[in-house]
This record gives structure tokens, C-alpha cells and sequence, in this order.
């Protein structure tokens, strides 16, 4: 970091690349952060977490007995250990004692991507409650039909508030903040919905993966086609399938590229080369492919807006081209999820790593090569979250055994924050000796 | 300072990036057409060398640049595209001298991650598309039409992530581009594809090359008739093709730019990162040239032609003329010469283009103690490191100096019409005139010239044609002869009337009496001859008949200014006819008239008694005034003289602040003088004082010479080596400086602490740091019970191994006799990335830890630094400003934050900071709430600290009260201004910040009032709907703050570089813009020029 800094201030590198050189330097030595500690109040399984995206400062956890904690991550509420190690106890903490607290376990919570004045969470107890952060009220109550798995807002949406809703219902829900109404129905699904999340690329497309093994893309603007008849005629556009896995990527994508773009050619009047870069994922109810054998448990999309990543229930993780619809087929080491309820991945800013929780450790994989690149063990129990704060190159992890750890970078600084202590003390032995 | 501020820039960008060379401003005219980062330049080839043609600001920072030919065209348009994704074409508009675009737009996607290696712009050679990498896995596309239009763009996935260079390929039949790129295993290949316009997608290209050098990292395209591509690594240099594969193995170096010679593509000048200028050549069987289907590549051939600066950029111009832009010093242009010079090289350099940048540090001091501060940079990198002392304004140095009270008027006489020195200066006072004149020893004598009238003031000398001299007094003009001194010829003034103002050239005398005569005499051999007489209405205050048609001997022009009403009057001479009246407007009365011509261009200058001053386009055959513009030049009255200097003809205004008013791009500059007050000024050009200047000036004449004619001036001192930090101590009259010298095996670097005196600019001591010990930091301070000053310097030791700095040193050094004596040190745990006084104690930042030390008094009376406390919680604390209490800390990645010392506790606690996650590049405290930082993003922003917030959580939070993009990468603010302060101007009271960049922008913050920020801030809003940006580019989106996150406008700062831009802007556009703000054009030019007073 250094040279870099030399480097920078002498141009001889771009800021942009030393930036980069650094977060890629920092995020290869994440580890048990040393100088921070969250102090988790949940007396049940976290099973939700996310820093939000404005500052990179507030931490939301949801857990399994139906509490929801912000925590403030930039400015520790407390410091012990010669005011080394930084304790963050929750700024609120919403429990059982609250009378709008949720009555089963929190599956998703999440931040209002503008600001933090409000939050999301969604329960098993079927209901969405929306937040006021800073009177820990509840502002709206969406009743959903079964259990609520996931819940998602789109990070860059500028013209739209919607909450999208993953449920035990076969049906994906956006539900409007504006109005406090289901705005769309999605139907395509077979079974619940798992995993839920937008793209970062489109604020119109909606990413759901089901436990019907499907992972299924929405234009929500075009989401009438879907249910009218016209959908017969639109036959699968992309299908995430793993059946009809391309056996490279390079060689095949050009034409499964061109029918998307033809399809899509028909039913708009888009110029062509923007039609390119939407995303062609409209698939047909006819279309029974599956992209995991068994539940898609995890959708992740790159901050690039260029991949997918999905984990099923059969202990892979895929990566997927959005443009395409195309496996990439990078071939993920072997891994044990948990297969029983949602997980929550998470992806280095960069794009380069995916945080995995897999059992009781989570897991850094290469995006491209798939190569493991770091285990992070540390919980006692298994792993329901994590979360990349790319603000300052954190990883959450929160777990059955109620904990939250942070993973932070440990450039070979951080070990001398013993020393600096004992410098001090040998500073005073010095002055007195003499 | 104020939350209310305007930057501007002082030194504009000089740091080359790009340049291209072809046919833009005409089919027949060569251009060199160079990027500095902001700006372009557009010069002209020409026998003489290089002749600039335009330099115009682009509204984004460059990062390609390219010309090409359309098919049909018969020159050459240029494209521009922008790191903000911005791209245009530009074609040159000969009538207008101007750009016109000629197609722009945006090239910015919503996915994909911006590259890592730089964004690549490209352009097919057969000009069928235009190809731009820009981010990773994607591959744009514009194509051409028939017309040579540009059409929709396109992306096209590239399945390579990490590439390293692309370029097109001559003569495919399809556009095929050929890509460097890196695979997962760090293996380095290249690739061909065809991009199919019809698909909008790649074919597979005919052939590719694995498993190449692993510093592979340049392409060079080889025309037709040879095709195929050179590729650049760091230990070979391979040609590939569809039939061939040759290397050759070159000495380990990294090439970073290159420049083809032929157009045929078989000679190529390298430079590498040492500056080493190679001329790589393919040697292919040229007797089968002419069946070109076969000529065939045999191998290639490398030569070392010799030095130059480190290039960023070659581009060969013809005749073997090179030139050089480099980044990291100053660029070149070079001659390559067929036979070596002595020491072996071919290169010869022609000349040097001044480049400041990178500044990595610099300080502001204000050496000659005369209230004007000088920056001195460090500057340059590599072996190009220097010091530059950058300097406001032109600098008179002296020679001689004598006391002489009450000059009233100094002119230089030569003792013959073709002697080509002076050697009289005759010079008047109120009451008597004494010629001084250079005697044998070359010192200034009092003598006498028989012929002249001593007892009078003189009211104006001259050398007159055929050895003679002309004197004019209040009661009559005397002509003399130079050579026997004579008197030979006498006009005496009427009875009743004595002359008041008079001038004169070579041939021809105008005289004004009181009663408002004029009197209009010739000069003939021995005789002066009364032409014309004519009395005007009101009294005659000023006169000029400077020649400045085609005889230089004659004008057929004069120019007369007015009392009563006010009047600056164009004569035609001999016949004294009025041919223009103007009315200047106001009470103050002319007090000096000049014509004169800048550039070949003609102009009426006039100086009024308060300091202001008019300027006119003169037609010289009409006489007629057009394009009048003012500017305030001082308070007092003004005497306008002409002098040379470098063979260019220049004014000075000699007035409570002298200026020099010169011309660049056809645009009369004002440069001011490093002098307090001047009366008088004449060019004294004698054999021992050669090109000097005669200057009266408070009881005192001066004789001195001066400095190249431009607005701020530059004083280089070549180290050799690369200064890193640097910093003045005021008590030993010394600066120190941080420097490193990379071995001759490049392997090494030599870090020093070095101690040079403040004026002569040598090195006096130096202090060798240990094997892998770097200086990062210096300060001279003092310290609490020690009035000594020492210079403190922070190290860090890096080791090969080691990514990060585990242990480094803090150095105390006293200077005594001169010499640098270590006489404390410190070890640390890390680097000391920066130190400051603090309360009579260091301050230190150590890695990601703000460590504070005092200075202790041991036993035996030796003294110590001892840490006190400390303070956590930072990433990397690289930048930190201290005041009073407060300590600003600016962190690698986490943007500002203030800390506060507590004396009771001793201990250091953080008040607030700013949640933003941006990623420093410097920071500096503006005042006790408004601190300033600069980011990774070549943003600039403030913060306030909200000490008045209702909550805990208010009061720790750094508000964001502004947000600017420089588009420069600041490295260092520092307090300070360039100018002169007078106490009594406004502008002497606006607090300013000086920064520096790495491209070698020197600008400065100024903090304004409200109500002028106010006022500039409409006038700005009125020049962007005015002045439109070049290639159609967006004022407002260039300046609207942006990084990876996030896009928001521009507030609470003003583009200075925009507002004084007004000032260029023709009468009519000035009244638009005076007609929509209601208020007048006169005092729109003032304010704006108080503004640029600034710098």
C-alpha cells in the first residue's frame, strides 16, 4: 500500500487502479476482525443482514425470534482492551416486548436503498412491516398469502418503490411503499419462492429463485405478458437450465444471444442494441427447467450487473451471464450448504469474490475461477448470512448460534495494535529507567 | 475562509498524455495535435519550428485521442473521449479559426465494472467503426456509415476480463482487432476477432499467439504491405502475423510509448521507462516490394539512439523531428541525427516544454521577503526530478542600482543611428536633465551632450534618423547630432507658449502647447521642418506617434488624448486630419497614449490618471477604434513605454503597480512585475548591460534586466534525482527535501535527506537513510522549552517482502555550519506518512495510528521524543493538518475526520467525521469549521463541523457543505497565495489555499464573501448558456462531483477558470451576458478581474 500510495501521488498509477489494488490487497486478508465486535442481543438464529447502502454505516440484523438491531459499524458504542477493541451494541433493538414486533422469525430484513429512515423486514408470521427507523414504528403492514422467505428493493431504482416478496406462495408480490397495494403478480414459479433480488443493472428486472429449481428473470413492466395469453407464443426465451447447459460458453452464446434479441425485437420497439443488453430472461409457465436440482436457496447478482450468482439446495453455486441466460459453467469447489432455509450471499465489491455460508464456516470462492480463496470459521453453528460492506471491506456473518462476527481486513497493521500497546509501556520503562 | 469558494487554476495542466500528428487544420498543414490531460493544443508544423494555433480546455479529463480520416474527407478529425465517458469528434473550422463538433455522445453503460488498465479508444484504420474498451468484458462499438457518420453504438462481449492493449489490424478485409490479455493463471496472449457489423458481434479472428512475455503490455498495428502486430514486453519484442513470428530479446526495460517513422510501418521509436529512445526496425525482402502479396518479415532489429525525457508519447513529425511528451518531465523536441554526437547519442534535444507535473509536494515560501509568496515544487519523477520556484508575475533582477531623487523622465539615446547598443541615458528632472552614459569600466558616468538644453526638464528624447538626436523642453525641440553632439538645428515654441507633452520617432516630432496646439514637425538631415499646425478645442494631455505600419521610421498615425472631454483622437499625419474620436467616458483624464502592435496586430493603448486602462483594435488603414475593452492596472497614473525583449516588443505600465502587457493567441496578457511602485521605465540596452531595463522607481534609478515574458514564471533546478517532500526553515535560511535516486540497475533506489540553501538552490549537506529507508514525511518546527528549529523527517523502511511498512524512523535533525546533524530518532511501527507541530509537540501519522510526541530533556541534557498519546481508528492516516487543538485527519479510504487534544486528560479523542467513503488525496483546514479535502476521484469537497447540533450523533457527523470536480488529483494544499497582497485592494483580504497536482495544475481556493459568491455565481450560471464547451461537452456535468457511487452538481464552489474566461469574450457577448444580469459590463470586467488578481 505504500508504493501504491507513492505510485498514485506520483501518477505513475491511475487512483483507479490503485483503489482497486487495494480493495483486491485488503479483501485477500479478510479475517475474525481483531478491533470490532458486535454485540448481538438476538436470542434466536440471525437469519437476515445488510449494511446500508447509503452511508455503509448502519447494520440491520434480523433473527429467528422475531427481533430486528441496528447497530452503528463506523462509531463503536464502547471500547475495552486499552480502547483497542471496539464494541458496537445495538443503536435499538425491536423484540418480543414490542407490540409491532413480528411473531415468528425474521426471514429478510432490509434497508429502504435511499436513505435510512425506513427498513423492511418479513417474517414467517406472513406479514412485511415497514420500519420508521428512528421512531421504531411500524409505517405498513403487507399481509402476504404463506410464509414470507425473502424480500428485496431494488438498489438503484429511481421511479419505483416496490418491495419484492418471496413467499411459500407460488407467486412473486411487489408490494408498493407508495401505496401500500400489491402493485404485480408474478406467476411462473412452481413452488415458493426462496430468493428474491433485483438487478443492478435494471431497476425493471426482478431475479426470483424458487424451490421448484427455477430461477426466473421479470421485466416488471412487461409482466402482463405472463398471464395473457400471448405467453404461449413466447416460448422459453432463456432458460436457466442446467439441461441445456452450453458446453462453452463462447462458442453458443452468439446464438442463443440472437434468438433472445429476435424475440425480443418483436415485441418492442427498442433500438436494437439496447435490446441486447436487456435482460431476455422472460420465461414461459411452460418452461419447467430448472437451474438447481431441488430449491434455489441464494440469488446474488454482481455489482457489475453482468452475472448471477445462484446457490441451490443441492450444494452448488452457479454463475450465470445475465446477458445470455448462460451458465458459465465455472465450476465452483464442492460445498455443503445448508439446505433448509434461504442463505444469504454475499459479493466483494470488486466482483471477484462470493461469500458463501456453507454449514457452520462461510466460504470466499473466486467468481471466475471458482477456486476456494478463504474459509472463514468462526461460528458455532451454521451460517445463515453474510454481508460485504464495501465501504470499508467488512464481511458480516450471522448464525444459528446467535452471533454476529465481522471479518475485517488485517493488513499486517493489525497485529502491531499489540505492540503499539506495549511500545507504550515500554516508552515509560525507557523514561523511568533513565 | 468561507464555506463559499472559487477555484481557479494558476498553472494549467502541462503534463502530456496523449499527442497525434496528421492533416487537421488544412489538407496541406501538418498539426501536432497534444492532450494535456484538460486541455488540447493544436500546433502547426512549420520551418521554425512549432507554432501553436489553439490550446482550449476540454470539460473532462482525456483518455483518447485520435485522428482519422473518413473516407472522402481530404483532412484529418479528431476524437475525443473522456474518462467520464464522454466521447467527440472535432473538425477544424478554418474561417473561424475554431472547433466545430462534428458528432458527440455518451458511451457510459449501467453494467459492467470499469477497466482496470485504462480505458482504450480505437479507431479502424479503413475508419469503419470506432472501438472502445471501457469496461471490463465489453467491447463497444460505433460504426461508420457510408457517409462517414457515426451510428447507434453497440457492446459486444469480450470474453477476456483482464486485457491489456487492443488494436485494430491494416488492411483486413473485415475490421479485426487484435487483444493483449492476461488469463487467470497471469499468463499473458493475444487474440484476433473480426467484428461483424452486421451481427454486432465477434468471429473468431484469423489467428492467435499464446504464452507471450509476461510484461507484454503494448501492441503496435503494422500497415499494409506488411500487416500483422509488433508486441511490446519487457524482455523481448515479437512481430506476429497470420505467416510470421520473429522476437527479438531486448535489454529488460518497460516500454511505455512508442511512435511509428514510415508510413509503411518498418521504423518505430520506443521509449522505455528510463527515457531511453530505441528505434525499432523490421527488416522484411524489400526487392520483392513490389509483389507486396509476398514480402515477407525476415526479423526485427533493435538500436539506442540515446536520452530524452520519459515519454508518455511519441509522435514522430517529419524530417526527423520528434516529438517527445512526457508526463513525469519536461517534454521535448527532439532532432534524430543521422551521425551520433560524442557522447554516442543521435538524439539532440531542440527544445523544452516546461512541465511541473507530477508536484508531489511543494511549499510556499516568500524568499526575496517582498510580500509575495513563490511556490516551489517538487516536480518530475524518475531522473527528471526537479525543483521548480514558480513565481507570480515577471521579475526585474537587478544589476545596478544609483539614489536619484524626482525622475521625471528617462530615455536611452545610442551615440549612432546603427550602433546597436545605448549608450546615453538622459534623464529629467523638474528642474534640470543629466545624461548619464556608460563609461570604459562599464559603469554609469554623468556626461553631457553639448547640443542639449540641461537646465529644463526634458519632455521627451529620441534618435532621429541620420545621427541625430532630437530633445524636447517646454520652450523648444533641438536637434543634435549624435556623433560631434552639436547643436544643428532649433525649433523654438511661440512666444506665450510653452510645450507640454511632446513625442517623437526617428523621422517626425508631435508637440502639443498649451491652447490645445498641435504642432507636427519633420526630422530632415540638420533641419527640423514645422508640417502642419492645428489647434484642437480643449488642451492635449498625452501624445504617441509610435510607428507601427511597415516603415518603422514614420507613422502616418497619430494618437492624442483629451482634457475636458475626455477623449482618446486618431490623426492622420502629415495632414493632422482627425479620423477618430473616442469618448472614453468618465472624469479622469488620459494620462499616456500608446500605439502599438502585438502579434502583427495593431493597438490603441490608454492609460488613464486612475490607474485604469483602455485598449482598441487599430485599423490601420482607417484609423477606426473597435473592440474597446478596460482593465484596472493600478490606482496611480500610468506610463505606457514599449520595450523588447527575446525580439518580441512588449509594453510596460509603469504605475503603483507595474505591469507588462504582452500578447499570447492574439490576446494581450497583463502580467505584473515584482516591483512595488514604478514611475518611469526606458529599455537600456547597452554592451554591459545587454536587454536591460532603465526603471525609476522611489528615489532610486535601476538598472536590471528582465524575465520571460509570461504570467507566472519558473525557475527549474534539476536534481537528477526524485524529490519527494519538501519544506523551508525560515531561521536557517535552508530548505529540505526528501529525494530518492534509482541506481543504475534500476533495482535500487538511494533514499536521502538533503539540505539546500534557500537561495542558490545546492546542496549543502545530505543525510544518507538507511538500505530500504524511504522519507515520507518533513517538517521544520520548534519545539515547547526549545527555541531551536529542527527538521523532523518521518521514514518508513520498506522491505522487498513486505506489502506494508512495519517499522520506520523519526528523525530530529538540527542545521549547524550548515550541515544537517541527526541529533534524535525514533523508531516507529510503521511508516510516518505524515508530521506536524502540534502545541509545541509532534504529531505524527503511523500507519492507520495518529501518535503524539513531546520533546523531553533527558538527564545528561540530551534530548528525546517521547510518545504521549495516541489515537486509533483509522485505515491509513495518511494526510493530517493540525489547528489549535483540532487535528484533521484525512484517511486513506475514509474520507475526513477531526480529532480533538484534550489537555486535561492528555489524551486524543475524535469529535466528528464525514461517513462518506472517500478516498483521500489531501486535506487542509480552511478555517475553524470548514476544512477541504480532495479524493481519489479528482473530486474536491468541504466539510463543516456542526458544533451546534442538537444530538451526539449531529455533533459527530462532518457535514458536507461542498462538492466540486477538479478533474485533477490534488497531492498537496498548502496556505498561501502567488500575488502580491495589498493591503488595500479587496482582493488582498479573500484567504486563499494553494494546491498542487499531479499533472503540474497549480490552483488555488479562494473563500469569498457570500454576496460575491453570490454575484459570480450567477455570472457563472450566465457564461455556461454562453460559452459552450468544446465537442458539445456539458459545463455542468464536468463539474458535478462524482465517484463510483454517486453523481450530484456542483455547490458551494465556482470555476474560476470558467468566470475569467468573461473577460476573452467579444463586446457584444460581454453586453448579452451585462444585459441579462442588469449589470454593467464595466463592472462585471472589474469584478472578474479583481478575481484574477488572485493568481
Amino acid at each position: 500500500m505504500w508504493r501504491g500510495v507513492r505510485n498514485r501521488e506520483e501518477g505513475r498509477i491511475h487512483p483507479h487502479s490503485f483503489a482497486r489494488s487495494v480493495r483486491t490487497d485488503r479483501l485477500s486478508s479478510l479475517d475474525l476482525s481483531n478491533r470490532k465486535e458486535i454485540v448481538s442481543p438476538h436470542r434466536g438464529a440471525i437469519n437476515s443482514l445488510q449494511v446500508d447502502l447509503t452511508e455503509g454505516r448502519y447494520l440491520l440484523s434480523g433473527a429467528s425470534d422475531g427481533s430486528v438491531a441496528v447497530y452503528d459499524v463506523q462509531h463503536a458504542t464502547d471500547y475495552v482492551g486499552g480502547s483497542l477493541i471496539a464494541k458496537h451494541k445495538s443503536l435499538f433493538f425491536v423484540d418480543k416486548q414490542h407490540e409491532q414486533c413480528h411473531k415468528y422469525s425474521i426471514s429478510s430484513a432490509i434497508w429502504y436503498p435511499v436513505d435510512t429512515g425506513l427498513f423492511i423486514t418479513g417474517s414467517f408470521d406472513r406479514f412485511i412491516k415497514v420500519w420508521d427507523t428512528n421512531m421504531t414504528q411500524v409505517e405498513m403492514n403487507f399481509e402476504m398469502p404463506g410464509k414470507v422467505y425473502g424480500i428485496a428493493m431494488s438498489p438503484v431504482a429511481t421511479s419505483h418503490m416496490l418491495i419484492a416478496a418471496g413467499t411459500e406462495d407460488v407467486q412473486v408480490r411487489l408490494c408498493d411503499i407508495a401505496s401500500g397495494a400489491f402493485t404485480h403478480t408474478l406467476s411462473g414459479h412452481r413452488d415458493g419462492i426462496m430468493a428474491v433480488e433485483w438487478s443492478t443493472s435494471s431497476e425493471w428486472v426482478l431475479i426470483t429463485g424458487g424451490c421448484d429449481g427455477a430461477i426466473r428473470f421479470w421485466d416488471i413492466r412487461r409482466a402482463g405478458c405472463f398471464l395473457g395469453p400471448t405467453s404461449n407464443s413466447f416460448p422459453a426465451g432463456q432458460s436457466f437450465s442446467v439441461k441445456s447447459k452450453m458446453p462453452q460458453k463462447r462458442t453458443t452464446h452468439g446464438s442463443s444471444l440472437k434468438q433472445s434479441t429476435s424475440l425480443l425485437k418483436g415485441q418492442s420497439q427498442t433500438k436494437s442494441y439496447m435490446v441486447q443488453r436487456q435482460h431476455p430472461g422472460m420465461m414461459s409457465i411452460h418452461n419447467r427447467a430448472t437451474a438447481h436440482y431441488g430449491a434455489v436457496i441464494g440469488l446474488k447478482v454482481t455489482s457489475d450487473g453482468m452475472y448471477l450468482l445462484s446457490a441451490g439446495s443441492d450444494s452448488r453455486l452457479r454463475l450465470w451471464d445475465v446477458e445470455t441466460g448462460c451458465n458459465t459453467l465455472v465450476n465452483f469447489e464442492a460445498s455443503r450448504l445448508q439446505t433448509s432455509k434461504a442463505i444469504q450471499l454475499a459479493v466483494s465489491d470488486d466482483s471477484s469474490i462470493v461469500f458463501v455460508p456453507c454449514k457452520t464456516a462461510v466460504k470466499a470462492f473466486d467468481v471466475w475461477s471458482g477456486r476456494t480463496s478463504q474459509i472463514f470459521r468462526g461460528h458455532y453453528e451454521c451460517v445463515n448470512c453474510c454481508w460485504f460492506n464495501p465501504h470499508d471491506q467488512d464481511l458480516f456473518t450471522g448464525s444459528n448460534d446467535r452471533q454476529i462476527l465481522i471479518w475485517s481486513p488485517s493488513n499486517s497493521v493489525v497485529p502491531e495494535v499489540e505492540g503499539d500497546g506495549d511500545e507504550g509501556m515500554n516508552d515509560d520503562c525507557d523514561s523511568w529507567s533513565d | 475562509m468561507s464555506v463559499w469558494n472559487y477555484v481557479v487554476t494558476a498553472h494549467k495542466p502541462t503534463s502530456v498524455t496523449h499527442s497525434c500528428v496528421g492533416n487537421f487544420t488544412s489538407p496541406q498543414e501538418l498539426n501536432l495535435i497534444i492532450a494535456k490531460c484538460t486541455r488540447i493544443e493544436i500546433h502547426l508544423l512549420t520551418p521554425q519550428g512549432l507554432q501553436p494555433m489553439l490550446d482550449v480546455p476540454i470539460y473532462g479529463r482525456i483518455a483518447t485521442l485520435e485522428l482519422f480520416r473518413p473516407h472522402g474527407e481530404a483532412q484529418d478529425f479528431l476524437f475525443i473521449a473522456t474518462e467520464r465517458y464522454k466521447f467527440c469528434v472535432l473538425q477544424w473550422d478554418a474561417e473561424t479559426s475554431e472547433l466545430i463538433t462534428r458528432a458527440m455522445g455518451d458511451v457510459s453503460d449501467r453494467i459492467g465494472r470499469p477497466t482496470d488498465n485504462g480505458q482504450i479508444g480505437i479507431i479502424d484504420p479503413d475508419c469503419r467503426l470506432i472501438g472502445l474498451h471501457l469496461y471490463d468484458g465489453l467491447f463497444k462499438v460505433i460504426p461508420f456509415d457510408n457517409k462517414g457518420q457515426l451510428k447507434e453504438a453497440f457492446n459486444i462481449r469480450l470474453e477476456e476480463l483482464q486485457v491489456l492493449d487492443i488494436k485494430f489490424l491494416y488492411g483486413c478485409s473485415k475490421p479485426t482487432i487484435v487483444v493483449l490479455y492476461q488469463d487467470n493463471k497471469d499468463a499473458r496472449h493475444i487474440k484476433t476477432y473480426e467484428v461483424s457489423l452486421k451481427d454486432k458481434d465477434f468471429v473468431e479472428g484469423p489467428w492467435s499467439q499464446t504464452n507471450l512475455d509476461n510484461g507484454a503490455g503494448l501492441l503496435i498495428p503494422v500497415p499494409m504491405p506488411l500487416g500483422g502486430v509488433i508486441i511490446i514486453g519487457e524482455e523481448t519484442i515479437v512481430y506476429c502475423s497470420e505467416k510470421a513470428y520473429k522476437a527479438v530479446p531486448i535489454r529488460p526495460s518497460i516500454t511505455r510509448a512508442y511512435g511509428r517513422v514510415d508510413a509503411d510501418g518498418s521504423r518505430y521509436l520506443l521509449s522505455d521507462h528510463a527515457g531511453l529512445l530505441h528505434l525499432l526496425v523490421i527488416t522484411h525482402d524489400k526487392e520483392k516490394y513490389d509483389i507486396s502479396a509476398d514480402l515477407r518479415v525476415l526479423g526485427l532489429k533493435i538500436e539506442l539512439l540515446g536520452e530524452t525525457s520519459v515519454a508518455s508519447t511519441i509522435s514522430y513529425l517529419d524530417n526527423a523531428f520528434v516529438f517527445v511528451g512526457s508526463s513525469h518531465g519536461d517534454s521535448q523536441l527532439v532532432k534524430l541525427n543521422l551521425q551520433p554526437d560524442a557522447s554516442g547519442s543521435y538524439v539532440e534535444v531542440l527544445e523544452r516544454y516546461v512541465n511541473l507535473g507530477p508536484i508531489v509536494d511543494f511549499c510556499v515560501v516568500d524568499l526575496e521577503r517582498q510580500g509575495q509568496g513563490q511556490v516551489v515544487t517538487c516536480s518530475g519523477a524518475y531522473k527528471d526530478g526537479s525543483l521548480r520556484i514558480v513565481r507570480n508575475g515577471i521579475g526585474i533582477n537587478e544589476q545596478a542600482s544609483v539614489e536619484l531623487q524626482g525622475i521625471k523622465g528617462m530615455w536611452s539615446l545610442r551615440s549612432s543611428t546603427d550602433d546597436p547598443f545605448d549608450t546615453f541615458l538622459v534623464v529629467s528632472f523638474i528642474s534640470e536633465t543629466r545624461i548619464l552614459a556608460m563609461n570604459s569600466e562599464d559603469e554609469l558616468e554623468e556626461t553631457e551632450i553639448e547640443g542639449f538644453y540641461s537646465q529644463a526638464q526634458t519632455l521627451f528624447c529620441q534618435d532621429a534618423i541620420h545621427n541625430q538626436l532630437v530633445q524636447v523642453t517646454a520652450s523648444s525641440v533641438r536637434l543634435v547630432s549624435s556623433t560631434s553632439r552639436e547643436l544643428l538645428n532649433e525649433w523654438k515654441a511661440p512666444q506665450g507658449f510653452s510645450v507640454n507633452v511632446a513625442t517623437a520617432n526617428a523621422s517626425q516630432v508631435l508637440l502639443a502647447t498649451g491652447g490645445g496646439h498641435l504642432v507636427y514637425l519633420e526630422i530632415g538631415n540638420g533641419l527640423l521642418t514645422e508640417v502642419k499646425h492645428a489647434q484642437l478645442e480643449y488642451e492635449i494631455s498625452c501624445l504617441d506617434i509610435n510607428p507601427i505600419g511597415e516603415n518603422s521610421n514614420y507613422s502616418t498615425l497619430a494618437a492624442v488624448g483629451m482634457w475636458t472631454d475626455i477623449s482618446v483622437r486618431i490623426f492622420s499625419l502629415p495632414g493632422l486630419d482627425l479620423v477618430t474620436k473616442e469618448h472614453l467616458g468618465g472624469e479622469i483624464i488620459p494620462r499616456s497614449v500608446l500605439l502599438c502592435a502585438f502579434d502583427g496586430v495593431p493597438y490603441l493603448l490608454c492609460a488613464l490618471g486612475d490607474g485604469h486602462l483602455f485598449n482598441f483594435l487599430l485599423n490601420m488603414t482607417t484609423g477606426e477604434l473597435s473592440d474597446r475593452k478596460k482593465v484596472s492596472l493600478g490606482t496611480q497614473p500610468i506610463t505606457l513605454r514599449t520595450f523588447s525583449s527575446k525580439s518580441t516588443t512588449h509594453v510596460f505600465a509603469a504605475s503603483d503597480r507595474p505591469t507588462v502587457i504582452y500578447s499570447s493567441n492574439k490576446k494581450l496578457l497583463y502580467s505584473n512585475v515584482n516591483l512595488k511602485e514604478v514611475s518611469h521605465m526606458c529599455p537600456f540596452n547597452s554592451a554591459a548591460f545587454p536587454d536591460s531595463l532603465a526603471i525609476a522607481k522611489e528615489g532610486e534609478l535601476t538598472i536590471g534586466t528582465i524575465d520571460d515574458i509570461q504570467k507566472l514564471h519558473i525557475r527549474s533546478i534539476p536534481l537528477g534525482e526524485h524529490a519527494r517532500r519538501i519544506c523551508h526553515q525560515e531561521q536557517s535560511r535552508t530548505f529540505a527535501i526528501c529525494s530518492l535516486k534509482y541506481s543504475s540497475t534500476e533495482e535500487y533506489e538511494a533514499h536521502f535527506v538533503r539540505l539546500l540553501d534557500d537561495q542558490t538552490f545546492e546542496f549543502i549537506s545530505t543525510y544518507h537513510l538507511d538500505t530500504y529507508e524511504c522519507g515520507c514525511s518533513i517538517l521544520s518546527c520548534s519545539f515547547t522549552d526549545d527555541s531551536n528549529a529542527y527538521y523532523i523527517v518521518g521514514t518508513a523502511y520498506v522491505l522487498p517482502e513486505d506489502n506494508e511498512p512495519s517499522k520506520g524512523r523519526i528523525l530530529v535533525f538540527v542545521v549547524e555550519d550548515g550541515k544537517l546533524q541527526l541529533i534524535a530518532e525514533k523508531e516507529t511501527k510503521g511508516a510516518v506518512y505524515s508530521l506536524n507541530a502540534f502545541n509545541g509537540k509532534l504529531l505524527a501519522a503511523i500507519n492507520q495510528k495518529i501518535q503524539l510526541y513531546k520533546w523531553m530533556l533527558r538527564d545528561d541534557g540530551s534530548r528525546e521524543l517521547q510518545s504521549e498519546s495516541g489515537h486509533h481508528g483509522h485505515i491509513l492516516a495518511l494526510y493530517v493538518q493540525t489547528r489549535g487543538d483540532f487535528i484533521v485527519v484525512g484517511d486513506l479510504m475514509k474520507s475526513i475526520s477531526l480529532l480533538i487534544y484534550k489537555h486535561e486528560e492528555g489524551a486524543i479523542e475524535e469529535r466528528a467525521r464525514d461517513y462518506n467513503a472517500n478516498w483521500m488525496s489531501a486535506v487542509e483546514i480552511l478555517d475553524d469549521d470548514v476544512y477541504v479535502g480532495a479524493e481519489n476521484n479528482f473530486n474536491l469537497f468541504t466539510v463543516r463541523k456542526n458544533s451546534d447540533g442538537a444530538t451526539d450523533e449531529e455533533r459527530g457527523r462532518l457535514e458536507v457543505v461542498g462538492e466540486y470536480h477538479l478533474g485533477e488529483f490534488v497531492n498537496r494544499f498548502q496556505h498561501g497565495s502567488l500575488v502580491m497582497r495589498l493591503p488595500d485592494s479587496d482582493v488582498g483580504q479573500i484567504p486563499t489555499v494553494i494546491f498542487g497536482t499531479v499533472n503540474g495544475v497549480i490552483g488555488v481556493i479562494a473563500s469569498l464573501s457570500h454576496e460575491q459568491y453570490v454575484f459570480l455565481e450567477k455570472l457563472q450560471s450566465n457564461l455556461v448558456k454562453i460559452i459552450k464547451g468544446v465537442g458539445g461537452l456539458s459545463h455542468e456535468q464536468w463539474r458535478s462531483f462524482n465517484n463510483e457511487k454517486k453523481s450530484a452538481d456542483a455547490r458551494n464552489f465556482l470555476d474560476g477558470d470558467l468566470i475569467e474566461s468573461f473577460l476573452d469574450l467579444s463586446r457584444t457577448r460581454m453586453e448579452e451576458i451585462s444585459k441579462s444580469m442588469s449589470v454593467s459590463v464595466e463592472e462585471l470586467c472589474k469584478r472578474v478581474e479583481e478575481m484574477t488578481r488572485l493568481h
